[in-house]
Parts: C-alpha cells; sequence; structure tokens
C-alpha cells in the first residue's frame, strides 16, 4: 500500500526535476562552464513565472509565452554582467543586486500582485500537474523531456561554435583567453544572458505546472540549481564524459534531488523537520566526490605502494 | 551508493502498513501562528466527527513552490480530500487535481486567489474547490478607526508586497476609510528586513496606521512596536496577533474557528458525500472589538466599554 503511494507519486516528481533540471542547466552554465556563482537566479526564475503569468491570463499562446519569458530572463542576465563586467561589482555581489531589484520588477511585472494564478481549467497549459499521470500526449513529462533535449541539442551545438568555445575559455582559463584575442568581459556578459534566459524558461514552466506564479517562487532556487548540478557529477561524472551528456546529468541531478524530496515527505516525518531533512541529503550528496577522492587516492596510494614493495 | 539504496528499500519495508482508514491531506504553506491554529481547528473539527480518520500533515516551510511536491504526494496516494492552508497551497491542489475534493482555509479572497471573475462569484466554485475565508470585516474596521480616533485625518495602511491578500484587504479598506473622508497612504516592505525603516516613514506622516491580516507583519511585530509605540502612532490591525504585538485595537477572527469550520465542512462531505463544488464558501462565525490595554494606555487611547482586553 505505501509503496505503491511513493511509486504513484514518482511521475509528479520527475516532472517537477525536469522542470528545475532546465533551471539547474542554467546554473550549470555560470557554476560550470563560466566558474562564477550567480545568485541571479532566485529573482530570474520568478520573473519568468511572471511574465508566463501576465501573458498566459491575457490570452497569449503558451510557446510564445516561453520565448519572451526567456528573453526577459536574459535582460536580468545582462543587468548583473553589466554590474559585474563594467561595474567591477564581484560576480557573487551583482547577482544578489539583481535578485534584489528583481522582486520590485517582479511586482511590477504581475501588476503589483504578489500571487497571480494560471487556473488549469481555464488555459491550454504545456504542463500541468493535473496530467502528470496520464497516458497521453498531454502528460507533462512527455513535452518536458521533449523541451529538455531540444534545450540540451542547442546548447551542445552552441558552445561546438567559435563563440561558444570562447565562452568556455574565458571560464577553463580568463587570463589565457584574453591572451587568445578573447573579450572575456562580454563573453561573461554573455554568458550570464544565457544562464538567466533558461532559468526564467524554467520559471515560465514551473508556473504553468504549479498553477501560479508567485513572487517568492524563487526563494532558495539556487540551493536547488547547484544541488542538481553535484548530485548529476556524483551519480553520472564517471560515465558521462561528453558536453552534451553532462548536461543531460544536471537534468537527471534535478530529477534525483527531486525523487529524494518525494521520498523524504513519503516517510511521513514531521512536516517540519522538511528543510532539515533535505539540507542532510544534499549536504551528503555534496560529500560524495570529496569522500569518494579521499579514500579512493588513499586506497590507489596503497595499492602503489604494495606493488613498489 | 548500493548501500544508500538498500537503506532506502529498508525503510520503505517498513513503511508497509495495512491501515486502510480514510486520510485527508494538510498542506500548509508556512509555519505560522494563525496558519497553525486554522490546521489545528480542521483536525479537532474532523478527529471529533471521524475518530479513525487519518491526517498527513505536510508544511512547505515557505517555499511556495514546494506546495506542488506536497500535493503530488497527497494526489498520489489518493487521499479522500486535501485541505490547503493558505493561496499557494491552494493554487498547487487545484493545479493536481479536479478530482479530489479540496478544501482551504486562511484565504482571504477565493475569486482572486482561482482567477475567477469577482463581480460574479457567488461564493460557491461550482469546481473541486470549497473552504472557508479570513476576510476580516473591512468595513467593522474601518469604523472601528473612526470611532477610535475621530480627529484623524491620514491612515496609513502598512502591508508586505509579498502577500496578495493584504494588497486586497489594504485597497478594499482604503474604500471604506476614503467614504469617511479620511485620506490614506501606502507603506509597502518587501520583507521583515526593511519593515523598521518603512514604519518609521509612517511616524510623524500619518495619524493611524493601519495593518491588514499580514503574515509577515504578523511576524514582526515586535519590529513595529519599538517604532511606534515611541513614535506615538497608534495602530489598528487586521487580526489579534498583530494587536497583540504592536496594536491599540482590532476587530477579529479566530483562525481556530476558521479551520473548525472547514473541518466540519469535511466531515459533511467525507460523512455524508456532500458535493464540494456546490458548498458556499464560508465565513468566520464571530467577530470581537479587542483592544491591546497597555498600549492604548501608552498612547493616551481611550476605548469603549464594548471592547474585550487581549490576554
Amino acid at each position: 500500500m505505501e509503496l505503491i503511494k511513493l511509486l504513484n507519486s514518482l511521475p509528479g516528481a520527475v516532472a517537477q526535476g525536469l522542470i528545475w533540471g532546465l533551471m539547474a542547466i542554467g546554473v550549470y552554465i555560470t557554476f560550470r562552464i563560466l566558474d562564477m556563482a550567480d545568485l541571479t537566479v532566485d529573482g530570474s526564475i520568478a520573473t519568468g513565472g511572471a511574465v508566463a503569468a501576465m501573458l498566459i491570463t491575457s490570452g497569449v499562446n503558451p510557446w510564445l509565452a516561453l520565448v519572451i519569458s526567456f528573453f526577459v530572463g536574459m535582460l536580468a542576465g545582462f543587468v548583473t554582467g553589466v554590474f559585474h563586467s563594467f561595474m567591477g561589482i564581484p560576480a557573487i555581489l551583482a547577482g544578489i543586486l539583481t535578485q534584489l531589484g528583481l522582486y520590485s520588477v517582479n511586482l511590477r511585472i504581475m501588476a503589483g500582485k504578489a500571487n497571480v494564478a494560471v487556473n488549469a481549467n481555464k488555459y491550454y497549459l504545456l504542463v500541468s500537474l493535473r496530467n502528470v499521470r496520464e497516458l497521453s500526449l498531454q502528460n507533462p513529462i512527455l513535452v518536458l523531456t521533449l523541451i529538455t533535449a531540444v534545450v540540451i541539442l542547442t546548447l551542445y551545438w552552441f558552445f561546438g561554435t567559435e563563440l561558444g568555445s570562447s565562452l568556455r575559455a574565458t571560464g577553463a582559463n580568463a587570463q589565457m583567453a584574453r591572451a587568445q584575442g578573447i573579450n572575456t568581459d562580454t563573453k561573461k556578459l554573455l554568458g550570464l544572458m544565457l544562464s538567466n534566459g533558461l532559468v526564467s524558461f524554467s520559471g515560465a514552466l514551473l508556473t504553468q505546472y504549479q498553477g501560479f506564479s508567485d513572487v517568492n517562487m524563487g526563494r532558495g532556487a539556487i540551493v536547488i540549481g547547484l544541488a542538481a548540478v553535484i548530485i548529476g557529477e556524483v551519480f553520472f561524472g564517471k560515465v558521462f564524459r561528453n558536453f552534451g551528456l553532462k548536461l543531460l546529468a544536471v537534468s537527471l541531478g534535478a530529477i534525483v534531488y527531486y525523487l529524494v524530496i518525494q521520498v523524504v515527505l513519503w516517510l511521513g516525518l514531521n512536516a517540519n523537520d522538511l528543510k532539515l531533512l533535505t539540507a542532510l541529503v544534499v549536504g551528503i550528496f555534496l560529500a560524495v566526490p570529496y569522500w569518494r577522492s579521499h579514500f579512493l587516492s588513499r586506497k590507489k596510494t596503497d595499492k602503489e605502494a604494495g606493488s613498489h614493495a | 551508493m548500493k548501500k544508500i539504496i538498500a537503506l532506502l528499500l529498508c525503510v520503505m519495508m517498513l513503511g508497509v502498513s495495512a491501515a486502510v482508514a480514510e486520510t485527508v491531506g494538510i498542506c500548509q504553506l508556512v509555519q505560522h501562528p494563525a496558519l497553525d491554529l486554522a490546521t489545528q481547528g480542521f483536525r479537532d473539527a474532523l478527529s471529533a466527527k471521524i475518530p479513525d480518520i487519518q491526517f498527513d500533515e505536510q508544511n512547505a516551510s515557505g517555499d511556495s513552490a514546494t506546495c506542488a511536491t506536497i500535493i503530488n504526494g497527497f494526489v498520489s496516494a489518493d487521499v479522500a480530500l486535501i485541505m490547503a492552508n493558505a493561496t499557494p497551497a491552494l493554487q498547487a491542489a487545484v493545479a493536481a487535481t479536479a478530482d479530489i475534493p479540496i478544501l482551504a482555509t486562511s484565504i482571504t479572497d477565493y475569486a482572486t486567489a482561482l482567477e475567477m471573475d469577482a463581480a460574479t462569484f457567488t461564493g460557491v466554485t461550482g469546481i473541486n474547490v470549497s473552504g472557508t475565508t479570513d476576510l476580516a470585516p473591512l468595513d467593522g474596521q474601518a469604523d472601528m478607526i473612526a470611532e477610535l480616533f475621530p480627529e484623524a485625518k491620514t491612515v496609513g495602511l502598512l502591508y508586505c508586497s509579498a502577500e496578495p491578500n493584504s494588497l486586497y484587504q489594504v485597497n478594499t479598506i482604503r474604500g471604506f476609510l476614503e467614504a469617511k473622508g479620511l485620506t490614506c497612504k501606502d507603506f509597502a516592505f518587501a520583507d521583515s528586513n526593511d519593515v523598521a525603516s518603512v514604519t518609521q516613514s509612517a511616524v510623524g506622516d500619518v495619524d493611524v496606521l493601519y495593518i491588514p491580516t499580514d503574515n509577515t507583519a504578523a511576524s514582526v511585530t515586535e519590529t513595529i512596536a519599538g517604532v511606534v509605540i515611541p513614535g506615538g502612532l497608534p495602530v489598528i490591525a487586521g487580526e489579534e496577533g498583530i494587536a497583540k504585538g504592536c496594536g491599540v485595537a482590532t476587530l477579529t477572527i479566530s483562525y481556530y474557528d476558521i479551520g473548525f469550520a472547514t473541518g466540519e465542512m469535511a466531515a459533511e462531505i467525507l460523512l455524508n458525500g456532500a458535493d464540494v463544488s456546490a458548498m458556499p464558501i464560508q465565513a468566520a462565525p464571530q467577530f470581537t472589538k479587542k483592544y491591546n490595554a497597555e498600549n492604548a494606555l501608552a498612547l493616551g487611547v481611550t476605548v469603549p466599554a464594548d471592547y474585550e482586553a487581549i490576554e
């Protein structure tokens, strides 16, 4: 009985994980490729949600709403990029500043309201929590898998172009990149725009999925994004060497994150402990790479020592 | 990794139980005294009617996106009924199911929360949703301001811009206050960090400050008190918790009462098969005029005899 309940809840966790996976891919671009921690995302995911909610409730096609959310999110990234590259503010602070400002911007977008409902009964939505256990073309998992595949393929192509490669070079070794004649400031700006565009895009999907946009919906998003990136690396880092597969690992990492949350909820522990348990689980995942390297490297040295003896 | 999986499997096995009693899923947005009371009232009322009812109580701890995760768990477990405590919980529940009855509480305005036309909204949703509203009697509160402060010319409206319910109340009471010839001024803060400075800007600017049933304000009443009491600015609050912390008086509802009423509605559905889509949204059963003796004394406000002192 109990186990069936859990199994039943897994499709929902997968769908939510796929949505946050797109967001986490955005985080991956700044955190792993550009090697900077961008905290704009807590604001830009809500921006995407706000834009989508306002557009969809005024009758705009949800696909178009997604595209517009992407571009509005890019604007948020642009602001952080300007703060960082052209005003000399450290990346982490630049992101926090934008995130702070976005709170007011998001309220403006939602016409001064903190919460806008997007009722699944009234609008055509691309993804909805309601259809997650249905075997139909309306199932959000199908739609989200397709969207994720398109996003990963596009990014795979983009990071293979000259422009994309110079972006990677900027993150890998900024000094060397500059020596090659790459303008690292504009590349960071571009990376931030791309990242926040994706984050905002996933916010637009999340709004449709959960049926509302809320000015607080991005609270702690960066934690989920980073957790997804690391969990993806812990589970699939060994196998997935190819860049496209690494992006896929991030998406899978987000799914694992939501599966874990769903299991924690299913365990039916004290409702107030959810955050502590989440922190513990994510903490363990974060520790795994360290433990593994520690443990494996010692074993290796033991073996080497043995062969010399 | 294998060990972790093995451990998880063991835990799953332990979770297997043969209980078949009906389960009600409770999704509460955040740990908060008023919402906690509503949940408690709901549980008390429903357990009194159906003693063997099971509750799966979850709290999103303030992350509105977690409501979707929690509700997904409820729908998967095929609970008999979902109780959604606060607006994002209700919206996530509506997004998740069109079949399982949803009862909500602590919602101020159902038409806005469910995006229905406010002009034609009759108090019956027509979908699988009903519940209770925490809407305070705003006209009564406007009367109270006029009654206690006949000299006042301007009223400040202090609220958190992240709370849709607060904005709704502020806009509604503004109409009532302006009808009495009073001038209103908005003071909105974004979160608990800028409450003190926003409140400070109201001191000296307005004669009376009104705070609606705002969850953020409710959690920072001490900060507000630290500004308004020394500044000599009386506060009329939308609910008792805020009046107790920093206010002079309130015309209040009890969250326990509305939670209890929601529990009785749940019993109607589960025991008698009542149709949730035809059940009207219920308001609080009674309003009480209450005052904060200490603050009234400190600010020199004379309170009529029909006010009850807040304990």
